[in-house]
């Protein structure tokens, strides 16, 4: 373990070494993959951001009973304060135990809302890293895995969340049932392919390379910190819900100005949900429009609206292991690499 | 060392550009009237007014292109923003500061414009001014005290600012160069290069209309990026028409930011007439201030 993150995580809340190098370059130790789920095995849930019930979570319980696991269920199950699940302390304190407990090979946080920057200073993740688990989440949850692969490059599940299982599997829309049997098989092992219809604003092309990203806005707040991502060489994905157009603009400016476009081999661009304009404010152009002039410089494969984000269709990502993007006029899909390098 | 543009004598001429959000022509009258009743020419350029059809006060490239013409302008002895809105960011890093590093001049605005700012302090190492912009002088309100702090700022007279104590403001004296704007803008510059530098210096912030947990976040991320832990002071503005989610955050927006720098021990003052308020004085970014917060008063002076 490097030094630097070590000292900082036993410095706790107080530390704040900033790592004012954002984006392009790549300083990164080999990938790490946790170790697949077998049945039997135990999943831990807790609320690191926002809080929910013990009734909310009834549904992924059963459903991870009926793919032969375990549950866990974290301190911070039912507790709130405010909109967090629980205090600051109550919230690391779950996660740090859920960390360091052996028996448990994957933690699947409860939702996410807001909050995970108050805990990811104070967590030590020593002995995460030397025996790895699966971290399942998106949304506020983006936090753990830029800081994941930034400072311990250990793969992690970009995917829904325990709010989102559904009550009635017989009445799921089949693109919800689908985005949650796709969280089993990425913790399974099984190695995804997801097609999808292409876009026209698409830009053809064939990218293969470290999947990384998530919450756009949560991403430009990591910039300067050493949560921060390095997209250089990397397929980045980006979703977002509830901002402005003008404010996605300035959060791909951000991108742009750290670094974190002019390198990358593909960019993937799920659902972006648009606050509609105040009146007489009209931003006057797309998210497809702002995101084609963010790459215009570029010759990279790009993909609107891929089935990632706030919505229905929010299928499990590996964060951190190398996927190829295939990108054109007929077709589109993200594919794991057969051979993780 | 920072350099400090010249002070505005009588006769001079202001520029008035908007390189961020519309603003219509007439909206700048009163202000217009003002700067030439204060002695001053006015020079307006394409972007004021204009016929553009959306949000910003004109494309990138003519956004670019006038505040470019009153930067390299050496008859424009100071630029005044027409509004903030959003825009400066994306044409920042076009703009070429080599005329204006020779010749200096005074930028001013806030909100939108902290991108100048910040920019302009962490690379050039210029004075800018932190100030009301043009509709602040509608209604009437060129007379107030705060718009007139623009008048004295910009004559290079030297104001003692005080304010309000409040309670959660923490006693002290800071003295350092004054840094800052809004903070929307300052976490969204971090990691580019125009990201704000802190060290050693005195801090302001102030935003509008943003939710308190963004508020939270943003404070973190000024946090985690080394922007808080080794300051000089710090000086809470405005945060006008903060907002809360469906499930409430439980905290105040001065109780955030006390919470976020609980654990250092610079002077902090809160409610500072800073902001996207009619109370919105005259800042030289930049400059050299000393910060006094005692339990009865705050006072800020150059």
């Amino acid at each position: 373990m490097n030094r630097k993150h070590f000292l900082s995580s036993i410095l706790g809340t107080g530390a704040s070494i900033p790592f004012l190098q954002s984006g392009g370059g790549n300083d990164q130790q080999p990938l790490t993959i946790p170790q697949y789920l077998k049945p039997g095995d135990q999943v831990g849930i807790t609320c690191p951001a926002g809080y929910i019930t013990l009734a909310e979570i009834q549904p992924a319980m059963q459903q991870l009973a009926i793919w032969g696991f375990n549950v866990r269920i974290g301190d911070t199950v039912g507790k709130r304060d405010f909109t967090f699940g629980g205090t600051d302390e109550e919230r690391a304190a779950d996660f740090q135990r859920m960390l360091d407990d052996p028996s448990i090979k994957a933690i699947l946080c409860g939702r996410g809302g807001y909050g995970m920057i108050h805990i990811i200073d104070r967590l030590d993740f020593t002995r995460f890293a030397s025996k790895p688990k699966w971290i399942i989440g998106f949304s506020d949850i983006t936090i753990l895995h830029c800081h994941l692969n930034r400072n311990f490059n250990i793969a992690s599940i970009h995917s829904k969340m325990c709010n989102s299982f559904p009550d009635d599997w017989s009445t799921a829309e089949p693109l919800q049932a689908e985005s949650i049997l796709s969280i089993r098989e990425a913790l399974t092992g099984n190695s995804v392919k997801y097609p999808l219809i292409p876009n026209p604003n698409n830009r053809a092309g064939i990218a293969e390379g470290e999947l990384i990203g998530g919450n756009l806005k949560t991403i430009e707040t990591l910039a300067g910190s050493r949560s921060d991502i390095q997209t250089a060489g990397k397929i980045l994905f980006v979703e977002d819900t509830g901002e402005y157009l003008y404010s996605i603009d300035r959060m791909f400016w951000s991108l742009r100005r750290t670094g974190k476009l002019d390198k990358l081999k593909g960019l993937i661009v799920g659902g972006f949900k648009v606050k509609p304009d105040d009146p007489g404010e009209e931003f006057g152009k797309t998210v497809y429009e702002i995101v084609t002039e963010s790459i215009k410089a570029y010759t990279y494969p790009v993909c609107f609206d891929f089935p990632v984000g706030h919505q229905k269709n929010n299928f499990a990502l590996k964060c951190g292991i190398r996927h190829r993007l295939e990108v054109s006029d007929a077709q589109v899909s993200l594919t794991e690499s057969i051979k993780a390098l | 060392m920072i350099k400090i543009p010249p002070y505005l004598q009588p006769g001079d001429t202001i520029a008035i550009v908007c390189p961020a959000g519309y603003i219509a022509a007439e909206k700048a009258q009163s202000c217009i009237d003002a700067l030439k009743e204060w002695g001053y020419q006015v020079k307006t350029g394409k972007t004021l007014g204009g016929d553009s059809p959306n949000y910003f006060s004109g494309t990138d490239k003519e956004r670019l292109a006038d505040l470019q013409q009153a930067l390299d302008d050496d008859s424009v002895k100071a630029i005044l923003c027409g509004r903030g809105g959003y825009g400066t960011g994306r044409i920042i890093e076009e703009i070429s500061f080599k005329q204006f590093r020779k010749n200096p001049k005074w930028i001013i605005g806030y909100s939108d414009i902290t991108v100048l700012h910040s920019h302009i302090h962490s690379n050039y190492a210029i004075a800018t001014l932190h100030s009301p912009m043009v509709s602040a002088f509608n209604d009437g309100e060129y007379r107030n005290e705060f718009v007139q702090s623009l008048r004295n700022a910009l004559e290079g007279r030297k104001i003692k600012y005080q304010c309000a104590p409040h309670e959660f403001n923490r006693k002290g004296e800071a003295i350092g160069e004054l840094v800052g704007g809004n903070l929307s803008m300052l976490a969204h510059l971090t990691g580019t290069s125009s990201d704000l530098k802190t060290k050693g210096k005195i801090l302001f912030i102030e935003d509008i209309g943003e939710y308190l947990y963004n508020i939270d976040r943003m404070l973190h991320q000024l946090k985690r990026s080394g922007k808080l832990d080794r300051l000089a002071g710090l000086i809470i503005g405005g945060f006008t028409d903060s907002k809360d989610t469906e499930r409430p955050f439980g905290k105040t927006v001065y109780e955030i930011i006390r919470d976020v720098v609980k654990e250092y021990r610079y002077p902090v003052c809160f409610g500072f007439p800073v902001g996207h308020c009619k109370e919105n004085y005259a800042l030289k970014t930049g400059v050299g201030y000393k910060l006094k917060v005692s339990k009865n008063k705050v006072t800020l002076e150059e």
